[in-house]
């Protein structure tokens, strides 16, 4: 027993296109413990939706081995693998992927209706993690009536329905304006900190990944170089250069005015 | 919120679809349900064509068997046969420019004239009752007839329909304008000897209201049931005749569908209104014995080599005829009906593979159009039996509004759509009806049974869940990876 909420082993996938063999992950090894907040960049086409897809258990590895709260999932059947979809993990996508003729509460609702019986209690769960992404009275709301970033906050509030081990979240604020890109990492931050949500979040943006803990670089199927992000100094409000107070995306410290981002030449490959 | 609301949701969020497939299904379902309500239509019909057939045989010859001493004396040479009467509104032809015309053949006295059939020279289409060639006689020229030696009475009669009505049928492409007749008068010659006596059956015998006809009866009339309800009057009520008043002193029941519109009067008063004085139809004249049938009939033929005489065992013989024709024409019709059913079966087959084919391509359309959906929701937790279920509710629910729509559309437009898709036994039964003139053939309605409709609703499910089920099996076989992709 360990605090492993994820441990991936030597883990590889190859897709096979005719007699064309593309290898998206190879030997692939990563460990995620239980309420980490960590992003996945990397250029496009090298493997990070592959790699999520995996990890969500929406896509099956060649070889290697995955393990989920301890559970070995590799080897799970499909007839199997939706429970583990349902209960441990929250998706939250580019483009939202909300039902357009669902209100905002009934999309929170669908994720609960194999597992809650009583339709009082989803509704009321529903409401509540509305409530969270700051919803609430918009819950009657369908998609189109709500803002890219609203309709965001509603797929997280949806995410978070059965209480997932993991929230995998494959460019979440791509499809948004800086505006909302703010709200969403905060929101996401926020969850991290006052949940203990466990978040792996692709991301092709500096400074979102810099808002989290740990961020992974990933190139040609593998990760290649690995940083701690100011997630963890954001924890506690404090710049990690001076210890003065700082506030989430603020993008210099305000008491020492240094740069709060500095790994771009990190990313610069 | 749940799986139901879902399906209705999505249906109503594709409106102009879902109208076109909830269009086309309750259409084919209609055709579906009117082809086996049509059968069972011509299948009663047949049956009572065969019902009444056989009645009418017996009671002709019962008639006749109680009348063997009884000769009719007519003018002019007629087919005999039989009239017939379309369903409960039995037509009559135009009769032209005489007051006398073809009855509908409701006497029971056994006169094949009476009965009607197909008269020469009548207008081509018209069927029924046809007695063109009924020409009025001089009654007083065929007095001699009562002096030849054996006859025991004679009793003259008027016949004249009634009828205030066109109506227009269509059978086998061709149209018929017919006069419904509304009544048929026959005045009978009431003499003392006659009204009785009960071997000279001229009257009715069952009088169910007030009495019968009695000799110098005037102004008074004696209806039948369904006079009785033509008029909407009953005892004692003063009726308007050819705009004569009469006094209804009596009701009977018919024996058979050939007498039901037929009122009887004093003779005289007959050829009063209708201003046929001195003119009789038919002189019915009876013998003291059956024996001296032969020699009387050769004596009135002696004298009147114009007139048309007819026996009771002519009649007989005819009746016969008559029954060997009825069951060749039974034969036929059912015949006939056995090939539409074959027929009906390759419709039905035709309609549900149609019907399920435009459930399974519109579903499938869906299914494709969703994909995105559906990944989403197989990504969110949803098991493939969860995407399946949801995609064959929505096929239900689809299949039961068109279902529901369909019966009510079979309800109004069975009759054209079995018309139109069983045409064989429609002709069929219309022409064997008229071969077989004189029996009441109700063409029975075709409607829908509240069995057929619930069979139907059933058979609409189930065509909305199998034209579903492939659809729903690749909905539930979408990867959930499908989600992901970014349009
Ligand atoms: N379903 C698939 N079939 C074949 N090749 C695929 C499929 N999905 C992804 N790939 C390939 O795998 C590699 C990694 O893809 P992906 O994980 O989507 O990269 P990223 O999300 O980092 O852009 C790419 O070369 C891509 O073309
Ligand atoms: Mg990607």
């Amino acid at each position: 027993m360990n605090n492993n909420v994820l441990e991936i082993e030597n883990l590889s996938r190859t897709y096979m296109l005719g007699k064309q063999s593309i290898n998206a992950l190879i030997n692939l090894n990563m460990h995620v413990s239980k309420g980490e907040f960590i992003a996945i960049m990397g250029p496009s086409g090298s493997g990070k939706s592959t790699l999520l897809n995996v990890i969500g258990c929406i896509d099956k590895p060649t070889s290697g081995k995955i393990c989920l709260d301890d559970i070995d999932v590799t080897n799970t059947p499909e007839s199997k693998l939706y429970k583990i979809r349902r209960n441990k993990m929250g998706f939250v996508f580019q483009s939202f992927n909300l039902l357009s003729y669902l209100s905002a509460r009934e999309n929170v609702e669908l994720p609960m209706e194999g597992k809650i019986k009583d339709k009082t209690e989803r509704r009321k769960k529903a409401s509540e993690l509305l409530r969270l992404v700051g919803l609430l009275d918009r819950e009657n709301h369908r998609p189109q009536k709500l803002s890219q970033g609203e309709q965001q906050r509603v797929a997280i509030a949806r995410a978070l329905a059965n209480d997932p081990a993991i929230i995998l979240a494959d460019e979440p604020t791509g499809n948004l304006d800086s505006k909302n890109k703010q709200e969403i990492i905060k929101l996401l931050a926020n969850l991290n900190l006052t949940r203990g949500t466990t978040i792996i979040m692709v991301t092709h943006d500096i400074q979102v990944a810099n808002n989290t803990e740990r961020v992974l670089l990933l190139k040609d199927g593998n990760i290649i170089k690995e940083k701690e992000g100011l997630h963890l100094a954001k924890k506690q409000n404090m710049c990690p250069h001076c210890k003065g107070s700082i506030k989430i995306y603020d993008e210099t410290c305000p008491i020492c005015n240094k740069k709060l981002y500095e790994i771009e030449e990190f990313f610069t490959i | 919120m749940g799986i139901i609301n879902r399906a209705i949701k999505n249906i109503s969020k594709r409106k102009i679809r879902a109208l076109l497939v909830i269009v086309a299904l309750s259409i084919s379902l209609s055709i579906m349900v009117s082809i086996p309500a049509g059968l069972m239509a011509n299948q009663k019909s047949t049956n009572s064509m065969a019902e009444n057939l056989s009645s009418t045989i017996t009671d002709t010859s019962e008639s006749i068997n109680q009348a063997l001493n009884q000769i009719d004396v007519y003018m002019s040479s007629r087919y005999a046969g039989f009239g017939f009467n379309y369903g409960d509104t039995p037509p009559s032809p135009q009769s032209g420019d005489r007051i006398i015309g073809g009855n509908n053949g409701n006497n029971n006295d056994g006169n094949p004239g009476r009965y009607g059939g197909f008269g020469e020279g009548n207008i081509p289409g018209q069927f029924g009752g046809i007695n063109d060639g009924a020409t009025p006689m001089n009654q007083s020229l065929y007095m001699d007839i009562a002096e030849i030696s054996g006859v025991a009475a004679t009793v003259a009669e008027l016949e004249v329909s009634q009828g205030s009505k066109n109506q227009t049928t269509s059978m086998m492409g061709q149209t018929f304008t017919t006069q419904i007749t509304d009544y048929t008068i026959i005045g009978v010659e009431l003499k003392s000897e006659f009204t009785s006596n009960s071997n000279y059956n001229s009257l009715p015998t069952n009088i169910v209201n007030g009495r019968n006809l009695q000799a110098d009866d005037t102004g008074v009339v004696l209806l039948s049931q369904n006079n009785s309800a033509f008029f909407e009057a009953g005892i004692g009520d003063i009726i308007t005749i050819l705009d004569h008043e009469f006094a209804i002193i009596g009701i009977y029941q018919p024996t058979t569908a050939l007498e039901e519109l037929v009122l009887y009067m004093n003779l005289s008063d007959a050829q009063h209104i209708t201003e046929n004085a001195g003119y009789i139809t038919t002189l019915k004249v009876y013998t003291t014995s059956s024996d001296s049938v032969d020699f009387v009939v050769a004596k009135i033929r002696e004298l009147h080599s114009e007139l048309t005489v007819t026996t009771g065992q002519q009649r007989l013989n005819q009746l016969e005829t008559l029954q060997s024709t009825y069951s060749d024409v039974l034969e036929n019709t059912q015949s006939s009906l056995a090939a539409t059913q074959a027929t009906a079966i390759q419709e039905i087959i035709v309609v549900v593979a149609a019907t399920s084919l435009i459930v399974l391509f519109v579903m499938l359309y869906t299914v494709r159009e969703r994909t995105k959906e559906i990944g989403t929701l197989k990504a969110i937790g949803f098991s493939n039996r969860a995407v399946m279920g949801q995609f064959l509710l929505e096929g239900l629910c689809l299949s039961t509004i068109a279902g529901i729509i369909g019966i009510v559309i079979a309800i109004f437009a069975a009759p054209t759509f079995s018309a139109l898709l069983l045409p064989s036994v429609s002709s069929t039964l219309g022409m064997n009806a008229m071969v077989a003139g004189g029996t009441r053939v109700s063409m029975a309605s075709v409607s829908i049974s509240v069995e057929l409709a619930l069979f139907a609703f059933g058979a609409s499910m189930l065509l909305g869940v199998v034209g579903t089920l492939y659809p729903a099996w690749r909905a539930a076989k979408i990867r959930p990876a499908e989600a992901m992709r970014y349009e």
